[in-house]
């Protein structure tokens, strides 16, 4: 059976079912009311934006979703690994900082885990080994520490400063 | 399409609230009128902003439940609504439990579960729209440790639980289970009822029972608190009083047909509509006010039911007792005395009828037993095979009862073979020891495994002989049955009587798997002997052959057998060898002797047999042929060259001992081969004369007939060589203990030695001292000085 979604611009995508429960909102919902032969609004998310995060799901429609409690911890140490991202969860995240941002809003929104973890992973591999004047620099973030508050941040996270 | 223009407005309690009460009533009350996607979706989408809303708004955020603690990272929204949840599910539930506290008992139980259908589907509705805040805020309070905190479908559970169904006095929960156990009561009582609303009643029930350790786990604690307690009380009460009340107006085997139906019917109360769990208590329960309680009366009908043969209640008292732990004790205890008191008067039946017909003599034609030849009868003197039959008849009785009512129970099966034991070794028959048993069954395999046997078929045989078995199996002195089956089987083998040699074999077999090699040792042998002795013949005859001129050649077969596997005696008496033999005597001697040099060959003249052709008298052109013992034919082959001689003269000729002469000559008499004249047979002064008249209708005449003194004597002979093999046993038994042990006591070495001897017989106190005694004497052992009753081994 399809589905029908319809983004907060009013631009409808018909998908398989099966793509639609790669989120767990979709999902949920779908169980709840059944077949009501209308779209499903889905006013947080823009059409072009939808039309990334669906790519995703039809790519990802044949992954074992896993079950809520018992893989949870198998699940958890993987997610962990920011650097174990597949080839082509790589190239479909090679987007702009605007676009990333997007995305990972929807994820958790839709509550997608694999891409909302997809989208964190990319940015904190952004992150990786850069000073916090480069990562304010890259993110367009306005410095608002005071010197001695930054000194302070700094003391208490020594430990981790070169692991 | 609110929503979308959502980010604009300021988000905060007052704004979203009111909005989703809304919705969440809409789902409690009229989720049946239908949700569309976009209700539920803008539900979702305001909580959803809601929680995330709290960068925009910094400093205004509600604190969440609980306080902060200094080193959380950002704040996260939510508290406000899940208090606000909590509180509209309190004020849903107290306008429910007004109204269901008007309500009683069947009309309870339907709005309760009802209304719990609803509650709960309902409640998974929130608990997916809420599930933004459950992945968050709900999650986060968890991690930190907020026990009072749940996801929002536990919440929705627990204000259930808290707020409607109570527990104990004057609660919903107590009217719920009052209603519940009527209608179990109702049901029992034979009504039929609406199982499923206490189906559902289980249910919600047993998803009351939350782990307050872990929200994610469920126990049963509510379910067995509040129902199973109170059911199994009442059902225990109620069976209390049914059983007392059926018992004391019905009886036994109507009861144990009320008590298993009932206990059929509530282990299907299970699977119907209670928990699994249940399941062993109820059932424990039952039996015990079902079974238990009414053990002694129930046991005590066990006799009568044995006594008239009842399969099928003493299967269903079988399935009852078994129950309950120690309900068979008692049966198997009577079971045991019965099969023995049935053994015994079976026993005592054939005892007492096979003396009368025997005396008459006659109506027994068909049995080619020793004992219809024997004649004479005392008391306690029976067919083997009427008392082997007999014992069989009611082994083959309880061990069936055993297989189908009692299921094969081992206990019961070692009742059997306790009584069998009991039957087969003391009963009428055996009144003089336990002996007698054993030697009327070997005497029954003798008939069995002789030609002539009525059981044509080999598996016919087979299934006899297996059936023996089974009664050898419980005889105590199996050195008894194998010395007279030793003999049994010398004498088919020596006369060639026995039908099959696979039959022989296979009983051999049977014998080894059930008392061990050294059992059969000696009849393997003797088997052996037989093979060995083809081949001596065989190698005889074919050198006579080589040296001699056929005119000079006498038919002549022998069989050669080591005197220690053959239980035969040279007999006292002597024998003087006929001229016409005697050449063929020393030829055989010479050929022996030559081929294993050191041997001696022991002649035993007295079990031989002769065949001789009549040239004096024929029938037609045709001799006839006389079978004869060789004693026989050493009196016969005299009248070659006078027809007639004296009492004295045989005895000097033949050289064999008046008493066996006088026998042997008897048959001959008997058989109109010679005539007596002057005196009876043995008499001094009696003359024989051939019978030159002599005619029969048959052309081979048998006259090798055992006397029937001799087998009387026999049988108390192997009686006597029993004795003396036993205490043999007994004592090589000690020594070896004695050997190993090198210092016993009286006691202990009493114990080893019946121990080790119990497999082949059951050797008597007196008789064990009697052989310390004996060792004593020969200085095998000694006693310790100054230890009583201690005995050291001499080396």
């Amino acid at each position: 059976m399809p589905v029908v979604l319809q983004a907060s611009d009013n631009q409808q995508f018909t998908i398989e079912k099966a793509v639609a429960e790669r989120s767990m909102l979709l999902k949920n919902m779908l169980e709840d009311v059944g077949e009501a032969g209308e779209p499903i609004p889905l006013p947080n998310v823009a059409g072009s934006i939808l039309k990334k995060v669906i790519e995703y799901c039809e790519h990802h429609k044949e992954d074992p979703v896993p079950s809520a409690e018992e893989d949870k911890d198998a699940f958890e140490s993987s997610r962990r690994k920011a650097d174990d991202i597949d080839e082509w969860d790589a190239q479909f995240i090679k987007v702009g900082n605007e676009e990333l941002f997007e995305i990972i809003l929807a994820a958790n929104y839709l509550d997608i885990k694999p891409l909302l973890d997809l989208g964190c992973k990319t940015v904190a591999n952004m992150i990786k080994g850069k000073t916090p004047e480069q990562i304010r620099e890259m993110f367009n973030i306005e410095n608002d520490f005071t010197p001695e508050e930054e000194d302070q941040i700094r003391r208490e996270n020594e430990w981790a400063a070169d692991a | 399409m609110a929503a979308y223009g959502a980010q604009a407005q300021p988000i905060d309690l007052a704004t979203t609230w009111p909005k989703l009460e809304a919705g969440v009533d809409r789902i409690m009350n009229r989720l049946r009128d239908g949700l569309s996607y976009g209700t539920w979706m803008d539900l979702y989408t305001l909580i959803y902003n809601y929680c995330t809303s709290s960068r925009m708004n910094t400093g205004l955020n509600n604190e969440p439940i609980g306080g902060s603690s200094s080193n959380r990272g950002a704040n996260l929204m939510g508290a406000d609504l899940y208090i606000n949840l909590k509180a509209y599910l309190k004020q849903h539930l107290d306008a429910l439990k007004t109204e269901a506290d008007q309500q009683m008992d069947e009309d309870l139980l339907t709005f309760y579960t009802r209304e719990w259908k609803r509650y709960t589907t309902a409640t998974m509705y929130i608990h997916h729209i809420f599930r933004y805040l459950n992945r968050h805020w709900v999650k986060r309070e968890i991690d930190e440790g907020h026990k009072t905190i749940y996801d929002v479908y536990t919440l929705t559970l627990v204000t259930w639980r808290d707020h409607f169904f109570g527990g104990g006095p004057g609660t919903v929960q107590q009217k719920v289970m009052d209603a519940v156990l009527k209608l179990i009561e109702r049901q029992r009582n034979g009504e039929t009822i609406d199982t499923s609303l206490i189906y559902n009643v289980v249910e919600s029930f047993v998803s009351l029972g939350l782990d307050e350790n872990d929200s994610t786990k469920s126990t049963l604690d509510v379910y067995k608190r509040y129902f199973e307690v109170p059911f199994l009380a009442k059902t225990d009460a109620y069976y209390k009083m049914e059983s007392e009340k059926f018992i004391s107006e019905n009886t036994i085997t109507d009861y144990m047909k009320k008590a298993e139906a009932r206990l059929a019917e509530e282990d299907h109360r299970v699977q119907m509509y209670l928990h699994s769990s249940t399941q062993k208590g109820l059932i424990l329960t039952c039996e015990t006010v079902l079974i238990k309680n009414h053990t002694g009366p129930i046991q005590e009908e066990f006799q009568n039911l044995l006594d008239q043969d009842k399969v099928e209640d003493l299967s269903r008292m079988y399935g009852l007792l078994c129950r309950v732990p120690e309900g068979l004790e008692k049966l198997r205890l009577i079971f045991e005395v019965h099969v023995r008191k049935q053994g015994l008067s079976a026993v005592e039946k054939v005892a007492g009828s096979s003396a009368a017909p025997v005396n008459e003599e006659g109506d027994e034609d068909d049995e080619p037993t020793p004992k219809k030849k024997t004649k004479k009868s005392a008391a306690g003197d029976v067919d083997p095979k009427v008392y082997v039959d007999a014992l069989l008849a009611v082994h083959r009785k309880f061990s069936a009862l055993v297989d189908e009512a009692f299921k094969g129970e081992a206990g019961f099966g070692a009742s059997l073979d306790k009584a069998c034991r009991e039957f087969v070794n003391r009963n009428k028959v055996c009144k003089e020891g336990s002996s007698k048993s054993p030697e009327l069954l070997a005497k029954h395999c003798d008939s069995l495994l002789k030609k002539n046997s009525k059981l044509t078929e080999e598996h016919e045989v087979e299934d006899v002989l297996n059936s023996v078995m089974t009664i050898f199996k419980y005889v105590e002195d199996k050195d008894v049955f194998q010395k007279f089956y030793q003999k049994s089987l010398a004498k088919r083998l020596v006369h060639g009587s026995s039908a099959s040699e696979d039959m022989e074999e296979s009983m051999i077999n049977k014998l080894k798997d059930a008392c061990g090699f050294e059992f059969t040792n000696k009849l393997s042998r003797m088997f052996q002997d037989v093979t060995l002795s083809k081949d001596i013949n065989d190698q005889f005859r074919e050198q006579m052959s080589r040296t001699h001129e056929k005119d000079d050649l006498t038919d002549f077969h022998i069989l050669v057998g080591g005197t220690a596997s053959w239980p035969l005696h040279a007999s006292p008496s002597g024998f003087n060898i006929p001229s016409e033999l005697l050449k063929t005597y020393e030829r055989f001697q010479n050929f022996y002797n030559h081929k294993y040099s050191g041997r001696k060959l022991n002649w035993l003249f007295h079990l031989g047999k002769a065949e001789l052709k009549t040239n004096y008298v024929k029938l037609g052109k045709s001799p006839y042929t006389l079978i004869v013992t060789n004693y026989q034919m050493g009196v016969l082959l005299q009248y070659n060259a006078a027809t007639t001689y004296t009492w004295e003269e045989l005895l000097n000729s033949t050289g064999v001992a008046p008493e066996q002469l006088a026998g042997q000559i008897g048959t001959l008499v008997k058989g109109k081969i010679l005539t007596v004249e002057g005196g009876k047979v043995g008499e001094a002064g009696s003359r024989y004369e051939l019978n030159m008249g002599f005619k029969s209708k048959k052309l081979r005449i048998k006259l090798d007939q055992p006397v029937k003194a001799e087998q009387k004597a026999e049988a108390d002979d192997t009686h006597k060589t029993i004795e003396e093999d036993r205490k043999m046993l007994i004592q090589a038994a000690i020594v070896r203990i004695m050997k190993t042990r090198k210092v016993m006591n009286h006691q202990t070495l009493m114990g080893e030695v019946i121990s080790q001897l119990n497999a082949r017989f059951k050797p008597k106190v007196p008789d064990i001292k009697k052989c310390i005694d004996i060792l004593l004497e020969k200085e095998y052992i000694e006693r310790m000085e100054g230890q009583k009753d201690m005995f050291s081994y001499v080396a």
